[in-house]
């Protein structure tokens, strides 16, 4: 659908016409202005506002950005303004007072500093900015003409941004304009389409300009546009459904299948089948377990007629030590359990193992987390209090917090308000304030402190207003807390709440991208306004059913993994070959390093050898980061170095290092060539060639030969090599052979069969 | 850190101090025998045991002697009727009560360090090879103690067989008996599935979820092993509600101070001296109300659960509140906050009081454990010790909380709380004095209680003063072997420290004793004697940077004396003038006392520097003393030091590196050996050499005879040749042992009376 566009309704009957309009087009979601609204615009002409006019005007001209007159340290040239115009009061002062005053000239506004340079009359390194005569240009003129006055006096407060349409859908290729609107305190609105600043959250599926014009592309999805004004921030959603026909889709399993069928349904994409049984075995294996299914169990698992196996499988990897390890794994990293000195060495078992032994025992996730961050004592009477020996800074605190629990990135909230959404600096001291009264008393290990609730009110100190700030949670407040209250645990009951709007989500959309290899929200820790979730109805399903279930995190696995959204194979059809976000068909993602090299190793038959840990202990059971310094093969395939609360630290992309080592490294072929191996074991072996292959693909990929595949590797194993045939040895000789099944489990390696779970 | 740094570090040290710098691999402290494992670590009452020891200059060692003496050990002999190295025989006799106990050496230096001795009332066996995998499991009876060790990067496998829904209550004592392990117990499937784990109390408390064979899996959290890592694994059934002692351990340094020696009260109209809490109790609408004095026990049994407890008091009123629950050997860090409360009901107002938390150390310890800037011994506790101060009549609030209790429910987190009227007391606690290098010192070593010929040795005694106590407390020892006497430096008026030096005689005879330590002082008219408790470290610790020291209480206050070895240095004063029997000065003069040097090894440098002390001296500046000389002078500025008239006790201290040689005699004795065994060697062969001419000669009817007596010949220079190799591998071991080491070690004269008198005084 195309919408012409139309800017500037600068007076109600202008308005009224565009409404008129819209409502003729269908787009009665889209209009949101009530009749009796007073509409602001046209006095903009008469009196121009600091704050509303002028500041915006430099934000879109970029002049207020973080590479430009807002770089931290002092600005551009000794002219700093505060990021994203979000300090007024400073950017008068350094605007007008600052610099003798030469930036602003009442007398003779053209002959301005700020003028001169914006538009390029006198050389400016930032180039031209506001064209000589442009909108902008006027108002900043028109502004010094009027004697450059701070008017936040008399401005009326601006307390909200709405943008529409807020909802709608469009058709590939089409053309949207958005329209931007402030709200004030007095009730009265004002359109703000020219001085507001957009941005498309997923530029493969939408762009938009400076004028808030959309264009969708040629992917269909969701896409939502940023809408900045001020330090108010709204949300288009835009769904560009592909429109096909979907067909019949699998039978729904769960809730998870209801929303997900749903959307596709609505978007207009057919799904993939339902994957067969060696796959989802390999699969739920893999994502729960951080392993391979075993021969064994793949052949009692594909000889199985129940109907129930399914469920019954991932119920018994649920109650595996596997599972334990696995998640451990992820957890710890978040957790930054990292090994920074050899001392280190007790506190990082003793933390990794609390993790592991808390989701063995199926403690619930809120507890927890609530025995992590109101962790007192000592770190062998208490290994939770391992997270205060890495992460000591209550800004580092409330940080990681926020991000990892919360899925709320506050850290630019320290310094200015938050870009991309509503948090202040005042939400991020205030959130800091829980962590105000956690007392230290040093240990005799080294680095470590026993950690203890300090009695005192909890406070924290906003540095720019210099306001002692009472503990809020982002924004809600939480009551008095007393002297003699842990704070932590004030945060621990608020998050952990029912009422709470980011805890269980955030919980959620982590284990959801865990299994489906992309958030409901992504990056699944930037929880925000302006990133919205692909399905908002399921992460709220979810989110309640996480609450119901007393954040039970087997039973989270349970309800992702046995939805048949999950079971969904990977392979593509026409029409869901592009698709990213609904989840139409399972997304492969390359084994994470250290399943990878127990993959390997379980398919090689061989071992990797850890310091400090048992012979045979997995590498997704490693406690630490400080096994990377002594495995190159941990490191190329991008295992962490648990330095970030952030799972982007962990590398999944590919390279060509990963490639020479899967095909010539030292420490593959030798796994490969092990004397004690399963290549070695198989070449000595009375079975048969094909029972050996059989078993092979088995360990390898869950599932057992096709006959072509099997006649290949038939042929391969019988067929002398040239260099047998030039030393005159037949195909059977033992030493040959072995060389075979080395070359066979090689080849099966370096499969993205292998490599990749799918 | 790496070695050359840490001994740079340490050479730099040592220059700054004064002391020789020419040294290569210096060792702290001379030579001390240490018993360092014992396996098994405890048998049954009633029952006999073999036992293998491992410890640190322990060689020759036939003697192992027990706390208690129901507990006997006899060197273990072998067929031959040969004393087996470091082997004995320890009968445990029916009465000897369960408990631990501790066990010592008598090594050629004396009694050596203790280690725990446990007698259990369970049978207990020993596990007798690896057990490293499943299928090597070691079967275990239910009701019984295995004492094992860990083995490094390995888990022990234990398997049992166990009856659905029984309740079994598995520990792992190992910290409580001196071991270094941290212990993971994991109760598993038959297959070897994790079920229940724990890692932090050593205790799993289960009910048995099915019939059948279960795994029980022992390791290092870190997977250590090796001899310091044993551990005494018990297994018992239990009733569902029976309440399980824990297997018994020692007790650590802060606990010295409880209890309080007549500070707890008898709870008024009550029958028992304590009262327990009653919950709820954990804020002001449900105040437990009591009436003071009182003594009372609870627990923080639930998470951040505060105990609160409303009671009356008059204006001008003090009452002292102590608390106990760290010393009662729980990891708990309580604290109290008193407020005054006024009005009733929706009305009733608060005003903080007093907050009380800690139990400061009256010296300062080591900071952090691994530089010394204080002893690495800390005799404050996490627990509560101070006064109310009642401004007003009315009524009180005494809230009671863990500062570490937030989140866990463990009602095994017992406190016992105790208000009283002021009981001015004092508790004491002692521990070898240990180096105090000023770059810092890693070192913290167990130091046993024995003595060189011609030693002194310093033990640095801590109070901790109760109820407003301020007054000397004066310290003496008495029970001592011939030869040793004990002379207590007191600590001084509202002092915290002082010192009890311990001396050998130049002849004194080898001996020991169970020997008494006490703290004498007068409170309120009346003669007060109170024990000190000695404090050792487990282990001995040369680097705390990678090993945490882990101190305790001992039991006992074992003091030896040998003759094998005598110090490297005695300093000694000379003989007041003529007509003093003590050194005498008015008070505002300098007193110099004449210092005898008797130096029987060489050291390293030319001077050493040494400091005072003794209440009222230990301002005194440093002071050089060359250690090349006879003698010297100590002068000390009475005027500067402002000391009062009265009689003192001093003594002078330093650091210095001696050239020492460990076991000269069995480098002698070797040597002989040696000789010997040479001789016989050479013996041998011309005894088979003459043998073999008379088989040569011999007729017919005698050749085999004398054939046969050429074979017993030659199996003898066999036998000889056998025992040379052992001689000369012996006369090595005493070469590189008694090879002359630079080792810096604490020197300390003999104890000094001093009298000043006025300075009016003729």
């Amino acid at each position: 659908m195309n919408l012409p566009p139309c800017r500037n309704p600068t007076a109600m009957g202008t308005w009224a016409a565009l409404h008129a309009l819209a409502l003729a087009l269908g787009f009665a979601q889209s209009v949101l202005v009530a009749e009796d609204v007073a509409i602001r615009g046209a006095e903009v002409a008469d009196a121009v506002s600091f704050a509303h006019d002028v500041v915006p005007v430099f934000t879109k001209a970029g002049c207020n950005a973080g590479s430009c007159h807002a770089k931290a340290g002092g600005g551009q040239n000794g002219f700093q303004l505060s990021l994203f115009g979000f300090d007024t009061e400073y950017d008068y002062l350094s605007l007008v007072e600052q610099a003798r005053g030469r930036r602003v000239s009442v007398a003779t506004p053209e002959k301005s500093l700020i003028l001169l340079k914006a538009s390029g009359s006198v050389p400016h390194r930032g180039g031209v900015r506001l064209e000589l005569g442009s909108a902008g240009y006027q108002i900043v003129r028109r502004w010094i003409e009027q004697g450059g006055r701070n008017t936040s006096d008399i401005d009326t407060p601006l307390v909200a941004l709405k943008v529409e349409p807020t909802f709608a859908t469009l058709t590939m290729q089409a053309e949207q304009p958005l329209q931007a609107w402030a709200e004030f305190a007095d009730g009265s609105k004002r359109d703000v389409t020219d001085l507001a600043h957009y941005e498309s959250n997923d530029k493969a599926r939408a762009e938009v300009d400076s004028q808030g014009h959309v264009k969708t592309l040629t992917l269909p999805g969701r896409v939502s546009v940023m809408v900045r004004y001020q330090d108010r921030v709204a949300v288009a959603n835009l769904s560009i459904p592909l429109g096909a026909s979907v067909g019949s889709l699998p039978p729904e399993q769960n809730f998870v299948d209801k929303y997900v069928f749903a959307s596709l349904k609505e978007l207009g994409v057919p799904s993939s089948p339902i994957c067969d049984d060696s796959t989802f075995l390999r699969r739920v294996t893999l994502d729960i377990a951080g392993r391979l299914p075993t021969e064994t169990e793949a052949n009692q698992f594909l000889a199985d007629p129940a109907s129930d196996k399914r469920d019954r499988w991932i119920e018994a990897l649920l109650q595996s030590t596997e599972y334990a390890d696995y998640f451990a794994n992820k957890w710890t990293t978040l957790l930054k359990n990292r090994r920074d000195d050899t001392s280190d060495l007790t506190s990082n078992f003793a933390f990794h193992a609390w993790i592991r032994d808390g989701l063995l025992a199926n403690k619930p996730y809120d507890q927890m987390v609530r025995e992590l961050l109101g962790a007192t004592g000592t770190v062998t009477g208490n290994p939770a209090v391992a997270w205060y020996k890495r992460v000591k800074e209550p800004k580092e605190q409330l940080e990681d917090v926020s991000q990892l629990f919360l899925g709320v990135r506050l850290q630019c909230a320290q310094c200015h308000h938050h870009p991309f959404e509503r948090w202040s600096q005042d939400d991020y001291y205030s959130l800091s304030a829980f962590f105000s009264q956690v007392g230290r008393k040093a240990t005799s290990t080294r680095g470590e402190d026993l950690i203890f609730h300090r009695r005192g009110v909890a406070t924290s100190t906003n540095p720019q207003s210099g306001r002692a700030i009472r503990p809020m949670a982002l924004g809600d407040p939480v009551g008095e807390i007393a002297a003699d209250q842990d704070p932590r645990l004030t945060l621990v009951d608020w998050m952990s709440s029912p009422t709470n709007p980011f805890f269980a989500k955030a919980l959620a959309n982590r284990y959801w991208k865990h299994f489906f290899h992309r958030g409901l929200i992504d990056p699944e820790d930037d929880i925000r306004d302006s990133n919205p979730p692909t399905h908002p109805e399921l992460l709220d399903a979810l989110a309640d059913h996480i609450r119901k279930s007393q954040f039970d995190l087997r039973e989270l696995v349970r309800v992702l993994t046995k939805s048949h959204a999950y079971q969904l194979s990977a392979s593509t059809n026409p029409q869901n070959q592009s698709d990213t976000q609904t989840f139409s068909r399972f997304y492969p993602r390359r084994l994470p390093a250290e399943v990878l090299l127990d993959a390997i190793d379980q398919v090689a038959e061989t071992r990797t050898d850890f310091a400090n840990l048992p012979p045979g202990t997995r590498a997704i059971a490693l406690p630490d980061n400080s096994y990377n310094r002594a495995s190159p093969f941990l490191v190329v395939f991008g295992r962490p170095e648990n330095a970030s609360v952030c799972e982007c630290e962990r590398v999944q992309s590919s390279s060509l290092s990963q490639s020479l080592h899967l095909l010539n490294g030292a420490d593959v072929r030798n796994k490969l060539s092990a004397d004690t191996g399963r290549a070695a074991r198989l070449a000595s072996s009375t079975r048969t060639p094909a029972e050996n292959i059989r078993e092979s693909y088995l360990a390898a990929f869950g599932r057992t030969p096709t006959a072509e595949e099997q006649a290949a590797a038939l042929t391969y194993l019988a067929a002398p090599t040239s260099e047998s045939e030039a030393n005159g040895n037949t195909a059977d000789d033992p030493k040959q052979l072995r060389e075979k099944y080395e070359d066979l489990l090689w080849a099966f390696i370096n499969t993205k069969e292998f490599l990749f779970n799918h | 850190m790496p070695k050359l740094t840490y001994i740079l570090r340490r050479l730099v040290a040592l220059g700054c101090l004064g002391v020789p710098t020419v040294v290569s691999a210096q060792a702290v402290c001379l030579p001390a025998p240490r018993l360092l494992t014992m396996m098994p670590m405890g048998g049954q009452a009633g029952t006999q045991i073999e036992l293998t020891v491992t410890g640190e200059n322990i060689e020759d060692s036939h003697e192992l002697i027990f706390s208690h003496p129901g507990i006997v050990a006899q060197p273990k002999r072998n067929t031959e009727n040969s004393v087996e190295s470091n082997r004995f025989t320890v009968s445990i006799a029916d009465d000897v009560p369960f408990g631990i106990y501790e066990a010592r050496l008598m090594t050629r230096l004396g009694l050596s360090t203790a280690r725990v001795f446990s007698v259990g009332n369970l049978p207990e066996v020993v596990r007798d090879k690896p057990n490293r995998s499943l299928a090597s499991a070691m079967k275990l009876k239910v009701n019984s103690i295995c004492n094992s060790l860990a083995t490094e990067k390995s888990i022990d496998y234990y398997s049992l067989e166990c009856r659905k829904g029984e309740r079994l209550v598995i520990e792992c004592a190992a910290k409580g008996i001196d071991s270094k392990l941290h212990p993971v117990l994991i109760f598993a499937d038959a297959d070897g599935r994790d079920r229940f784990v724990e890692r932090r109390t050593g205790v799993l408390d289960l009910s048995v979820p099915d019939d059948g064979t279960f795994v029980l899996k022992v390791h290092s959290l870190t997977y250590e092993g090796g001899n310091p890592f044993f551990y005494r694994l018990s297994i018992q059934v239990a009733q569902p509600d029976a309440v399980i002692a824990r297997l018994p351990a020692t007790r650590s340094v802060c606990s010295f101070s409880w209890p309080p020696m007549g500070g707890i009260p008898k709870a008024s109209g009550a029958d028992s001296a304590t009262q327990l809490e009653h919950e709820p109790n954990n804020d002001r609408t449900h105040a437990e109300a009591i009436q003071l004095p009182c003594s009372i026990r609870g627990a923080f049994a639930q998470a951040a659960d505060v105990d609160v407890f409303d009671f009356n008091a008059k204006k001008g009123e003090v009452w002292w509140v102590e608390v106990a629950s760290e010393r009662l050997g729980v990891p708990t860090d309580p604290a109290i906050l008193v407020e005054r409360v006024t009005g009733e009901g929706t009305e009733e107002k608060v005003a903080d009081l007093v907050e009380l938390s800690d139990i400061p150390s009256p010296i300062k310890p080591s900071s952090n454990g691994y530089s010394y800037d204080g002893p690495p011994y800390d005799a404050g506790s996490t627990d509560v010790l101070g006064k109310v101060e009642i401004p007003e009549t009315g009524r009180y609030r005494l809230s009671l909380r863990d500062l570490l209790g937030g989140t866990r429910n463990d009602p095994g987190n017992v406190y016992h709380l105790v208000i009283r009227q002021a009981e001015p007391d004092f508790a004491l606690v002692a521990w070898g004095l240990h180096m105090e290098l000023r770059n810092g010192d890693r070192a913290a070593l167990s130091k046993p209680l024995t003595l060189r010929r011609g030693a002194t040795i310093a033990l640095e005694v801590v109070a901790v003063r109760r109820d407003g106590f301020d007054d000397e407390i004066e310290l003496f020892m008495d029970g001592l072997p011939s030869g040793v006497t004990a002379t207590g430096l007191k600590i001084g008026k509202g002092k915290s420290r002082g010192i009890l030096l311990l001396t050998a005689s130049d002849d004194a005879p080898s001996g020991w004793s169970h020997a008494n330590f006490f703290g004498r002082a007068t409170i309120a008219g009346t003669v007060a004697v109170r024990p000190c408790r000695v404090a050792s470290m487990a282990w001995p610790v040369v680097d705390a940077w990678h090993e945490i020291p882990y101190p305790r209480l001992l039991a006992d206050v074992p003091v030896s004396v040998r003759d094998e070895e005598a110090a490297p240095l005695s300093l000694v004063a000379g003989q007041p003038p003529a007509g003093q029997t003590v050194w005498t000065a008015k008070v505002g003069e300098t007193l110099t006392i004449p210092l005898v040097h008797r130096r029987r090894a060489e050291f390293s440098g030319a001077t050493m520097q040494l400091k005072v002390f003794g209440d009222g001296f230990q301002q005194s500046p440093r002071f050089e003393i060359p250690l090349t000389a006879e003698g010297s002078e100590a002068k000390l500025d009475l005027a500067k030091l402002n000391v009062a008239p009265g009689d003192y006790r001093v003594a002078f201290y330093g650091s210095a590196v001696a050239r020492y040689r460990q076991n000269v005699a069995a480098l002698t004795a070797a040597e002989l050996a040696k000789q010997e065994a040479e001789a016989a060697v050479q013996a041998r062969k011309v005894e088979v050499k003459e043998k073999e001419e008379l088989a040569r000669v011999a007729p017919a009817e005698a050749k085999q005879a004398a054939e046969s007596l050429v074979a017993q010949a030659v199996e003898q220079e066999r036998a000889a040749a056998v025992n040379l190799e052992q001689a000369t591998k012996r006369l090595q071991e005493a070469t590189e042992m008694s090879q002359p080491k630079d080792i810096v070690d604490i020197i300390c004269s003999e104890p000094i009376t001093i009298r000043v008198t006025p300075a009016e005084s003729t």
